[in-house]
């Protein structure tokens, strides 16, 4: 028997509900027993999970379903134009910092979106650079991400001490790029990308 | 036909390499882009049989050129020093207004014909090589355009279609398109990626593309009801897995693949017997 028989008509293309599928609060201009509904839910969850399975001490602060956090987040994010690029647990950072839940920023969760950040780097950029090195003004250690370089690994996350600290980022947050596998330089601090 | 698994990064490591050793499976296909920093020679002597390279973000619909240029020429390394029985990408779209989707959308089949030509071209050439092209998991009625655009665009190209079997299944499913649709292309087809999905959380329930479960039914029919479709000198079927990676499930799957297409010389011993 053919599906199109037993199933609801679908009368969307993707194309037509881009904005959408990473706005949370433009779910509501579709009916909720629509296809639509259930396809922009699909793509929502990804950005969910990348955050909270990440990071999950993040629901200590929002509670067990996230969305304290997640949807005034995401209508920030796309009010700030944010390219949800590796760099996103930095913003969100920067968000929690300027919210009702600013007093439960510590220093182990900003290490953490730290973490998250250099290591979503380490998996997704697709330049020749080999590691990334993350900074926080105020934060002393260092996060270094190193990209997979065995047939057999993964990506690397390490956080680092310096005897001899760098100075600190003018902004928040600084990162440079590291050409070689090697920590063995340091050409200034760049501002983390929107 | 030649039956084989993904490898995405490390830790399935000791996994692909059992499925190796054991011979249920043939070759192997690399997440290419996520080894650019490994050493070609070194991906050769961990792989103790052919490779498939499947791209995964060169994003080439949308990438400025200078980006795609830099990761050609570091794809083109592995490419020529590897020679992968087959290099593949994606039709599908990976950011909107500059900002990245994390569930890939499906490209516009009806306005984005001539932009995606353009690039396929521009693509193949850059990487010196045949593409082979993935079909989307079609979610919505945009999908129902799918066929008749990657017909065209592979007939314009020259590209190949790497036709994803579960994808074209959760499209049928979906209501979107039979599965039927794709016969001629798959005929004209050399490899292929098999899947297991899941539904969705909500309702009403779409099947999602998921990579985490068992060979749904309706798959292994399609693949058994249309093998000679499939089966053919050079073809290739990547058993696709990227979660829940539950070993004897893997077995079991791989084993009803092997079932549908039976090796050649294991089809010798049984008509010997
Ligand atoms: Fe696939």
């Amino acid at each position: 028997m053919p599906p199109e028989s037993v199933l609801p008509e679908p009368q969307w293309k993707d194309a037509e509900l881009l904005d959408a599928l990473l706005i949370p609060a433009l779910q509501g201009n579709f009916p909720r027993d629509s296809a639509a509904f259930v396809r922009i839910d699909t793509s929502l969850r990804v950005y969910w999970h990348t955050l909270f399975d990440i990071c999950p001490q993040l629901l200590e602060l929002s509670g067990p379903d996230g969305l304290a956090i997640f949807r005034p987040f995401m209508a920030w994010a796309a009010q700030q134009q944010l390219s949800m690029n590796w760099a996103v647990y930095l913003w969100l950072c920067r968000w929690l910092q300027q919210s009702e839940f600013a007093a439960r920023v510590d220093e182990e969760l900003v290490f953490t979106l730290m973490a998250a950040s250099v290591a979503r780097w380490a998996t997704g950029d697709r330049s020749a650079d080999c590691g990334i090195v993350l900074s926080a003004a105020g934060h002393g250690d260092l996060l270094v991400g190193w990209k997979c370089h065995t047939p057999d690994g993964g990506r690397a996350i390490e956080r680092v001490g310096l005897a001899t600290p760098l100075p600190e980022p003018d902004e928040q947050f600084g990162y440079f790029t590291l050409p070689d596998f090697a920590l063995d330089r340091f050409d200034g601090w760049q501002a983390v990308p929107r | 036909m030649r039956i084989g698994f993904n490898f995405t990064l490390g830790s399935t490591m000791g996994l692909v390499q059992r499925l190796i050793r054991e011979r249920r499976i043939d070759y192997c296909e690399l997440l290419i882009d996520n080894f650019l920093q490994v050493p070609p020679a070194q991906l050769a002597a961990a792989f103790d049989c052919p490779l498939g390279f499947h791209i995964m973000f060169s994003k080439f619909l949308e990438s400025d050129v200078d980006y795609l240029e830099a990761m050609a020429e570091r794809l083109h390394r592995h490419i020529e020093a590897l020679q992968p029985l087959y290099v593949s990408d994606h039709i599908a779209r990976f950011n909107h207004g500059g900002r990245q989707l994390y569930h890939l959308a499906e490209i516009d089949y009806d306005s984005e014909y001539r932009h995606v030509r353009d690039r396929v071209e521009y693509w193949q050439a850059r990487l010196g090589q045949r593409l082979h092209l993935e079909n989307y998991p079609s979610l919505l009625g945009g999908g129902r355009a799918a066929p008749e655009f990657f017909a065209r665009l592979i007939r314009d190209t020259g590209a190949g279609l790497l036709f994803d079997v579960s994808n074209a299944i959760c499209a049928q499913r979906n209501g979107v398109i039979a599965a039927e649709a794709w016969l001629p292309l798959i005929e004209a087809a050399t490899h292929f990626h098999i899947a297991g999905y899941r539904e969705s959380i909500l309702a009403p329930k779409l099947t999602l593309d998921t990579h985490d479960a068992p060979l749904a039914d309706d798959t292994l029919e399609f693949l058994a009801r249309y093998r000679t479709h499939f089966d053919k000198p050079g073809a290739t079927l990547t058993y696709e897995r990227d979660d829940r990676f539950d070993e004897a499930e893997i077995d079991r799957d791989l084993a009803a693949l092997r079932a549908i297409f039976p090796r050649l010389d294991d089809r010798e011993h049984a008509d010997a017997a």
